[in-house]
């Protein structure tokens, strides 16, 4: 799902939410000293250390604008929503905000279990600062969102915590603040229920109100935002086109090639490529491409039945593919002196990603390891972008009917 | 700083109603899932006038100094008392113990102790109700004073609150607060001329221990209920001790923690979150 209007100019919008030059540092204490006690007793000892969980950020988020925030963890992302709903207040800087804020940081925070569904309704919603009269307009959507029929008449101590998700959200959504901040939320609940969510998001985009988004999930970001900002360390590392600064996220974010080797090197790899088809060597593929990878080995004394292997790994250390001698029933009786075994790939089936070779000679029982080479190359793959997931596969779509 | 408190001001405001709604729950689930429910509110009371008047009443022969009606007596020392403590005692951990509402959502958070007060304040009222009906009931003569009751109600109201803003922000960096106060309230409680006539510790300290005496708010605010409610008709002169410039000090002493608690309390406010 993709914002329809997600072109719109927002540069002439005005301001909702103003951050300048915003920091914000946490104590981190050695050892919490919450009783007076121990604060005589270390009176002068400065039992904590300074975190700077964000440092000069400069944000303006335009209304009806729809900001992303993405980042590793302890990047700042939360700290930086809390700052904006003024739960915290910067060490330096200021946050200002045009409009009443709604924030999602914790579906259904301000439940109280011994009431019922309806008195949190109205509960909640004062906590967000509405008045009674505005939630008795909109109760029936709230309660129709949520799906709890009659259960609202329940003590939510009673509710499932599926339930529990869905009222809390349908509170905050249903009250129809200015800017909406959401913090990972939308991981919560089931599929069906959380794209009901994206729905009323949209619907709430369309309507031109704000949405700050934090998330880890930088695809669902790249689809719903206008803009990303993308905070490391507490600082902005990239603002803009969610596209790109998502993009740069993925590549930073990939590990980085290990290469270690090891092994008994009765065989030796003396050189290890991997080539297009055309004996090319790349850094990037396209999806469907042919590879081949030649290894090239020197055995100094005659070596039995050894098997030669390869293997693709994602980013996270995943095999996504790998093969070798014996898998593929080609017995190598003996090996001695210089050689070449070359495995061909008419077709690479992974979508977009970077991936990394590993290469090996081992005994066939695989007891002993002539040479192993762990994911010493690396190389891109980029997909004509037709399809998600892994993996490419042919797929023809027939429809039929009226 | 003016500006800021005035929009701080206008924002509790705007949340009058989660003040509200929220003191409401607190009525709402305290006795909630307890078979006798709200009679609780009145039970306590009863069996602490139990205990006092065969204490004071009957083994001390507190009754030999001229208090009449004692029982009444007791009762609306210890109603007023029961308040002062029950809000004190509540609202001391109540931006603590609402963590999770204070790191997940912003409100001004005066609203939290705020709504302690409002549910004890709205105990008490009910409990002044009965009082006043059994005192009809047993032909009490009441007293027109009782007209200035919501005055007495007011200023102990802002004494409460003034206490309440300092503890309750202090108790979120100091979690010894909040032990503190119950030995506090236990110690103050023997300090105040609840369940004694005044006269007992006015004779029995020199005069120089009897201005300290006199310098605790809460025994004015007692003695005025004591004046009002029970009526000092029915009390020896020498036990009702209505003392103006006690009062105009307990006001202003009010006036002051209350605003100075304000500050205070906001100017903590923002690190509320990082603490809890």
């Amino acid at each position: 799902m993709r914002i329809k209007d997600i072109d719109r100019d927002l540069s002439k919008a005005p301001v909702a939410l103003q951050v300048s030059g915003v920091s914000k540092s946490f104590r981190l204490y050695r050892d919490l000293n919450l009783s007076l006690k121990e604060k005589v007793i270390n009176w002068r000892k400065r039992g904590y250390d300074l975190f700077w969980a964000l440092r000069d950020v400069d944000l303006e988020v335009k209304q009806g604008e729809t900001l992303s925030i993405i980042g590793p963890n302890g990047s700042g992302k939360s700290t930086l929503l809390r700052l904006m709903t003024r739960i915290m207040v910067p060490d330096s800087g200021s946050i200002r905000a045009n409009g009443k804020i709604a924030a999602l940081l914790d579906l259904g925070a301000g439940f109280h279990p011994d009431l019922t569904g309806r008195e949190n309704i109205y509960l909640n919603a004062s906590i967000l600062g509405f008045t009674r009269r505005e939630v008795d307009a909109i109760y029936d959507r709230i309660v129709e969102f949520s799906e709890l029929g009659d259960f609202i008449d329940n003590q939510v101590k009673n509710y499932s915590s599926g339930m529990y998700v869905r009222l809390g959200f349908s509170v905050a959504i249903n009250v129809q603040p200015d800017i909406l901040l959401i913090d990972e939320v939308l991981a919560v609940g089931d599929e069906a229920f959380q794209a009901k969510c994206l729905q009323k998001i949209n619907e709430f985009q369309e309507s031109g109100r704000t949405i700050v988004l934090v998330t880890h999930n930088s695809d669902l970001a790249a689809q719903i935002s206008h803009r990303i900002l993308w905070l490391e360390h507490g600082r902005v590392k990239s603002l803009g086109d969610p596209v790109e600064v998502v993009q740069d996220y993925h590549a930073a974010m990939r590990v980085h090639p290990k290469g270690d080797e090891f092994g008994t090197r009765e065989i030796r790899f003396t050189e290890v490529t991997m080539t297009d088809e055309r004996g090319e060597s790349k850094k990037v593929y396209r999806t469907g491409e042919g590879v081949v990878v030649r290894l090239h080995y020197e055995a100094a004394r005659p070596v039995e039945d050894p098997i030669f292997g390869m293997g693709f790994y994602d980013h996270q250390g995943q095999m996504v593919f790998g093969t070798n001698t014996r898998l593929r029933d080609l017995p190598i009786p003996r090996v001695e002196g210089r050689g070449t075994v070359e495995f061909r790939i008419p077709h690479l089936a992974m979508l977009d990603g970077r991936y990394f070779l590993s290469v090996a000679a081992h005994t066939r029982d695989h007891q002993t390891d002539y040479h192993w080479i762990d994911k010493f190359l690396y190389f891109d793959v980029e997909s004509p972008g037709r399809d998600a997931g892994y993996l490419s596969m042919d797929c023809e779509i027939r429809w039929s009917g009226g | 700083m003016r500006a800021e408190v005035r929009e701080s001001l206008r924002e509790l405001a705007r949340y009058r109603e989660l003040l509200l709604n929220l003191t409401r729950k607190e009525i709402k689930v305290k006795y909630k899932n307890s078979f006798l429910g709200f009679l609780w509110s009145l039970i306590n009371p009863l069996v602490m006038l139990v205990v006092f008047y065969v204490a004071f009443g009957i083994i001390f022969r507190v009754r030999s100094e001229g208090i009449a009606f004692y029982a009444f007596f007791l009762m609306s020392g210890i109603l007023a008392w029961n308040f002062f403590s029950n809000a004190l005692a509540m609202s001391v951990a109540s931006v603590v113990n609402n963590g999770v509402l204070v790191k997940k959502i912003y409100f001004p958070r005066e609203v939290l102790p705020l709504s302690y007060i409002g549910s004890a304040g709205f105990h008490f009222l009910l409990q002044e109700l009965v009082l006043l009906a059994f005192m009809l009931g047993f032909r009490v003569p009441l007293s027109p004073w009782l007209a200035a009751f919501p005055l007495v109600v007011l200023l102990q109201t802002s004494f409460i609150t003034g206490m309440v803003l300092w503890l309750s922000a202090f108790n979120v960096f100091f979690r010894d607060v909040q032990h503190f106060t119950e030995i506090l309230l236990m110690a103050w409680f023997w300090m105040t001329p609840v369940v004694y006539p005044i006269s007992y510790m006015l004779n029995a300290l020199p005069a120089w221990a009897q201005k300290i005496y006199l310098l605790n708010p809460m025994a004015h605010i007692i003695l005025l209920h004591q004046y009002v409610v029970y009526n000092a008709a029915h009390n020896a002169p020498s036990n009702t001790y209505i003392s103006p410039y006690g009062i105009a000090g307990t006001a202003l002493l009010s006036l002051a923690l209350v605003s100075l608690g304000y500050l205070y309390f906001k100017s903590k406010e923002g690190r509320f979150a990082e603490f809890i």
